[in-house]
């Protein structure tokens, strides 16, 4: 498939993409002198939230859109997206204690920000796991489409987690009404992991798109074959 | 205030950051080629 060709080769411009970013994070961005080298986590763990709560969101509103259309294609999507999603939430949830363990002294913490974000994880793998368990397609869709929504309520309650409630996790350092709160170096190199963490988001999930068509073909060839 | 050290972290987290993606990106590989094959 066309479409599963592109997405490898973006996925591929993307891996080289994270390899500059990790070079660039490495040798060129400064060290933060309170937290020392532990700070440099934060270029792959904030890009890969970011590409978390994208993907769950793309989740979500592609859910949203199936219940109201029931058309198949939307459904295809939001898997898709589901999936990937839970793969840079991996990336968030192992990375984020790595960075709380030498800067606050414990590898977690259950405030609001790190419960709702394991919270959302979780229910993303439930959302996984309940598509498994169905193999009629209507059924399937409809129940994952209904906690698609759910979820994607999550989304901007996880954003706003450190203004309404006590915390440890820091303020958002982009998304937020003043200007960017980093030296112009730091930004810098966050912004092209925003970029390049976005690149591979693209990417996946243009490849799981075409994995969930294909095996969508193939079930109703099956389902053809069996009537 | 001393610039503590804990390089050691960092590096953990960027090889399991590394080994997360990559790993994704060759499961996905694995299974677009061995739904294609079949």
């Amino acid at each position: 498939m066309r479409s599963a060709r592109r997405g490898t080769v973006i996925t591929g411009l993307a891996l080289l993409g994270l390899t500059g970013v990790y070079i660039r994070a490495l040798v060129y961005t400064p060290m933060e002198r309170l937290q020392g080298l532990a700070q440099k986590i934060f270029y792959v763990h904030a890009p890969a939230a970011w590409a978390a709560l994208l993907a769950f969101a793309v989740t979500g509103l592609f859910s949203l859109l199936y219940l109201i259309t029931r058309d198949r294609k939307f459904d295809l999507v939001a898997s898709s997206s589901a999936e990937v999603g839970v793969a840079f939430s991996l990336v968030m949830l192992t990375t984020g204690p790595l960075w709380g363990k030498p800067v606050w002294g414990t590898w977690w913490t259950w405030d609001a920000r790190l419960t709702s974000t394991l919270f959302i994880f979780l229910l993303f793998v439930g959302y996984l796991v309940l598509r498994g368990a169905f193999n009629d397609f209507e059924i399937r869709a409809r129940f994952s489409a209904v906690l698609g929504v759910m979820a994607l309520v999550l989304v901007p309650f996880i954003h706003v987690t450190v203004y309404w409630f006590r915390t440890l996790h820091p303020e958002p350092v982009l998304l937020k009404p003043d200007r960017p709160s980093l030296p112009g170096v730091m930004l810098t190199t966050l912004l092209i992991s925003i970029g390049v963490f976005t690149a591979l988001y693209v990417g996946f999930m243009m490849q799981r798109h075409a994995l969930t068509v294909l095996r969508d073909i193939r079930d109703e060839e099956t389902v053809d074959a069996n009537a | 205030m001393q610039t503590p050290d804990n390089g050691g972290y960092m590096v953990a987290a960027y090889i399991i950051a590394a080994v997360v993606v990559l790993g994704y990106a060759i499961t996905l590989l694995y299974r677009l080629a061995k739904l294609k094959n079949q």
